[in-house]
């Protein structure tokens, strides 16, 4: 057997080059309709993020318009955010995951992978470059001409330019083959379902037929940031544990001649040449004052029985805690020497502590969210560690350990929803309000809740009767503010939604004028595919959005038993003022009286009777 | 001389009778109307009584040989919302009769739809209003044509028969029934008519107008003095009411001929005891008339080609079985026999042996028979 297999590396745009199917640019329709939401979206993050009310303008233009699809189009999305610094702009653009994405909050794109992508594939098909105009302090505005060199995952500055410029903001423009007769309704279905879940924002949208649809600002406030936050114990796995072990764990610090300087400082001890006992009288007295390091570093002087110029001319080799011993090299006389350290000491333990690392509650306290000390001790009990185990000293099997019992244990409080950041009822009423005009209508934002440790909240809307044009309930999915147009039929809304026996809420499913807004917030949203547009049937999400359609179908019932009601008593009174004048018509002619009998109370009566129990006025404003 | 005193005498009593019928249905409809003003007058929803007209309440009457309503009645209220509709219909078709009554005009079912319009009392189809207006019937026990309602189907009649009409516009002309060879329809003017004067001593009732042409063109009216109907299968209520009335009025024996089958068994059986779905309607019966053929058993003896019986026609004749008027006599003989044989024979089958077998030879054979039944 000869093998022959060449073993290449090869860069991450050329990776993305050869598996652009996976990030949804697999065909010109789905390409044009990707390269949009890319585009839209980080513009709309950027504001977001900067707090700035978004105004987002796209075009797209076919180069040559007689062509028939699909052919090149040029699609521009210019927004008024924070723009990106000029220095940044070529990495940010011309090279594949490079962002500003990478905390754990919640995003519309996880790593600003797309944009890049994009500008990939249009150089893939066109063969030209991106124009990126960015002006990020409102004075400057930079205009870029790049193209991305694959293989080495570099950008390639074709032209610079600056022209002063007071309008803060980003223009990315870019040269892509599409295919607009076939994504067009996708595309404009996009672009208002964007503007259905961002009412704050105002999105405008040339098309190339020369159709222009413009969504004005709906409410002139924005929901509050979120937040970037510790991670919960629950979406922890061994890996992660150890990157942070090595962020918190102390390092023995070096000892070099500006260390030494610090800790000089730090005593007061600057000029002068001191003693040993002189350095470690002054040491009691200003202990508690003391940076961390130097009180490392004093507490290995204690042991070395060292003043500062011994301490130059050695170098600790080891804190060997189980013998306690103290090794060192000596660069006086070239040689290994060993110190013994006396474990009653306090500098002992200042060294040991160092070394060991923090104790295992201080560790979950101070590192998750939602551990206190408390937590953090219980914890200890149900995974049976002792609380004072040092994080430095766990072994592999420890940490495996560890990290199963985090996700095991049931003590924790559900994961901090400060870094969602949901549109909130308000304006998410406002929106569907506008944008439909029903009769009737009810949001409701559930409490945070988490599947694997990744927090989310489930909003939700539904709206009744009114200008709906549609027949059957609609369906308008959001994720991190994102509007989902493909693969309804797998996601896990339509699903709950499917299973619901709309019967029991007094509503016809086929013919309800009925619209339903769902909206999931995660800092982790499990889509089915790397496309980004169906959500995967967790447990834990499938039974808050089964909650909180209940809760709004109980609203939507009450609404219709009302409507019910109401519509009956006003058919009845109808029937009265229509029948009972006839009847009396009749009889007066047919028994040979001249004056039509007084029946005229009769219907007051049957339409008083109407009106107190429930007119429409009463039911249309109460959801 | 004294027979036609007799018949002088029992049209004056019948045109007295008559005069009666149309003041009682005007004052019993006007007591209708009185009624419901009261109830509103007095603040209260006004309501109908109406006999029950399911298939659990209807009943066969042995003493008066036909179908009669039971005794259950269900009310019809405006107060019932749901009801009000159908009650507002019901008043306004009391309404309109009473109109029709005075005014002595004829309409037909479909005409008391489209008036219904005019009104703002609106018939989703005309099969609404045909319901209202047997309810009516019902609640006055009255047919419709006493409150100049028609249906749309004719028949017709042919003989030596005066009459003179009642209807506006003709009154007091007067007009014989052999006159025009192709028979006259029985139509409200008919069937309001006075019944003058006739030389016939027999009516006969034909189910097919082939036949009654064919008698016509024989001089059956002559040569068995008789006047000749044309039911048109099954015979509508006026010739019904006609065939009473020639039959109390003018003293005339009825004799009906129908196609040798089951369907023909009963149009006989509907003239003489009437039909279910007229329960509640009395006076349209000939309880004396005589099926004098085409008998079941006539098939064997006049040789007549025949063709056989379809699946429903043998369901028809299980199910007459069960019907209390079938159980005896010739009706339960003949309907056993047809079930035995499973073939039938219609009139034209005569034709076999010449044209006018049927009235030469088959006709005065039965006419005998029948004096002995």
């Amino acid at each position: 057997m000869s093998s022959k297999e060449q073993f290449n590396q090869i860069s991450p745009s050329e990776f993305f080059y050869r598996n652009r199917d996976l990030a949804g640019f697999s065909n010109p329709t789905r390409s044009l309709y990707t390269a949009v939401r890319e585009f839209v979206e980080n513009s709309l993050d950027a504001c977001d993020h900067s707090g700035i009310l978004p105004n987002i303008h796209m075009t797209i233009k076919a180069v040559d318009p007689e062509k028939p699809d699909p052919k090149q189009y040029i699609l521009t999305v210019k927004d008024n955010g924070p723009g990106i610094p000029s220095k940044h702009v070529p990495l940010a653009f011309g090279t594949v995951l490079y962002g500003s994405k990478f905390g754990l909050k919640q995003a519309r794109g996880m790593f600003g992978l797309g944009a890049t992508m994009a500008i990939l594939y249009g150089q893939i098909t066109t063969n030209k470059s991106v124009k990126v105009k960015s002006n990020a302090d409102g004075k400057t505005r930079f205009d870029f001409e790049m193209l991305l060199d694959i293989q080495k995952n570099k950008p390639v500055i074709v032209k610079k330019q600056e022209t002063p410029s007071t309008e803060n903001g980003l223009s990315v423009s870019i040269c892509l083959e599409g295919d607009y007769s076939k994504a067009g309704t996708k595309i404009r279905d996009y672009v208002y379902q964007t503007s259905l879940i961002t009412p704050y924002a105002t999105i405008s949208f040339d098309d190339p037929k020369g159709e222009k649809f413009h969504h004005k600002a709906i409410i002139r406030s924005m929901p509050p940031a979120p937040t970037i936050i510790a991670p919960h114990p629950y979406g922890i796995d061994v890996e992660t544990i150890r990157r942070m072990l090595v962020d918190t764990h102390y390092q023995i610090p070096n000892v070099d001649d500006k260390m030494i300087e610090k800790v000089r400082k730090e005593l007061g001890m600057s000029k002068k040449k001191f003693t040993y006992g002189e350095i470690m009288k002054k040491t009691e007295k200003k202990w508690k004052s003391l940076s961390r390091p130097v009180r490392v570093v004093i507490s290995l002087m204690s042991f070395l029985e060292a003043d500062f110029e011994k301490l130059q001319r050695i170098r600790i080799e080891d804190v060997d805690l189980r013998n306690n011993k103290l090794v060192y090299w000596d660069y006086s006389t070239s040689q290994t020497l060993v110190a013994e350290m006396d474990v009653e000491s306090h500098y002992y333990k200042q060294l040991a502590n160092t070394v060991q690392g923090e104790s295992l509650t201080h560790f979950l306290s101070k590192r998750f969210q939602r551990v206190g000390p408390t937590a953090a001790l219980e914890f200890c009990k149900f995974a049976k560690f002792k609380p004072e185990t040092r994080v430095g000293n766990m072994t592999d099997q420890e940490l495996v350990k560890l990290s199963d019992a985090l996700q095991t244990y049931e003590g924790f409080r559900s994961p901090d929803p400060t870094c969602l950041a949901p549109l909130g009822d308000g304006p998410l009423e406002k929106g569907i309000e506008r944008r439909f005009e029903p009769d009737f209508m009810a949001v409701v934002q559930r409490t945070a809740s988490a599947y694997s440790g990744f927090p989310f909240v489930i909003e939700m809307g539904i709206a009744y009767g009114g200008k709906i044009e549609t027949r059957g309930t609609t369906v308008y999915r959001f994720a991190n503010r994102i509007p989902l147009l493909y693969d309804e039929g797998s996601d896990v809304v339509l699903k709950v939604v499917k299973d619901t026996d709309w019967n029991r809420y007094k509503v016809k499913n086929d013919s309800a004028p009925m619209i339903i807004v769902s909206h999931i917030c995660s800092t982790r949203v499990p889509y089915k595919t790397v496309g980004k547009e169906n959500v995967a049937d967790r447990p834990e999400i499938e039974k808050e959005l089964r909650l909180a359609l209940q809760f709004l179908s109980r609203k939507l019932s009450g609404y219709m038993s009302k409507k019910g009601q109401a519509e009956m008593a006003k058919k009845r009174a109808n029937l009265y003022s229509k029948y009972l004048p006839l009847v009396a018509q009749f009889c007066t002619e047919l028994s040979g009286n001249k004056k039509e009998p007084n029946y005229k109370e009769m219907i007051k009566e049957e339409t008083a009777l109407t009106n107190s129990d429930g007119s429409l006025e009463e039911v249309k404003k109460n959801g | 001389m004294a027979k036609k005193q007799t018949k002088k005498e029992t049209k004056k009593q019948t045109k007295k009778e008559k005069i009666d019928k149309s003041k009682n249905l005007i004052s019993l409809l006007k007591k209708h109307g009185a009624q419901v003003y009261e109830d509103l007058e007095n603040g209260e929803f006004p309501k109908f009584s109406i006999p029950n007209r399911s298939i659990s309440n209807i009943i066969y009457d042995k003493k008066l040989r036909q179908y009669v309503l039971g005794t259950n009645t269900s009310l019809r209220s405006s107060r019932n919302s749901s009801q009000l509709r159908s009650f507002t219909q019901l008043l306004w078709l009391a309404f309109f009769a009473n109109k029709l009554t005075h005014e002595k005009k004829s309409s037909t079912l479909r005409d008391v739809y489209y008036s219904s319009q005019a009104f703002a009392v609106d018939f989703e189809d005309q099969g609404e209003s045909d319901n209202i207006i047997v309810d009516l019937e019902a609640v006055l026990s009255q047919p419709r044509e006493d409150f100049y309602v028609f249906p749309e189907e004719r028949s017709s009649i042919f003989g030596d028969l005066t009459i003179e009409y009642t209807i506006p516009g003709y009154e007091g002309k007067t007009q014989n029934l052999s006159s025009h060879p192709d028979g006259y329809a029985i139509g409200p003017s008919m069937t309001s008519a006075e019944l003058v004067d006739t030389s016939a001593e027999l009516v006969i009732a034909i189910e097919k107008g082939g036949l009654f042409t064919r008698f016509v063109e024989e001089q059956v009216d002559k040569k068995f003095k008789s006047i000749i109907i044309n039911t048109g299968g099954q015979a509508p209520r006026s010739t019904r009411t006609l065939l009473k009335r020639l039959h109390d009025e003018m003293g005339l024996p009825v004799v009906i001929l129908t196609d040798g089958d089951v369907y023909g068994e009963h149009i006989a059986m509907v003239i003489k005891s009437g039909s279910a779905n007229a329960a509640h309607l009395k006076g349209l019966t000939v309880p004396d008339a005589k099926w004098m053929g085409v008998w079941a058993t006539d098939i064997d003896k006049f040789k007549l080609p025949t063709i056989p019986m379809t699946e429903s026609d043998i369901k028809r004749c299980y199910d007459l079985l069960k019907d209390p008027r079938y159980q005896e006599g010739l009706w339960k003989r003949e309907l056993e026999v047809f079930i035995k044989i499973k073939r039938k024979a219609e009139l034209e089958a005569f034709s076999k042996y010449g044209l006018n077998n049927i009235t030469e030879k088959y006709l005065p054979k039965k006419l005998e028979e029948s004096k002995s039944f």
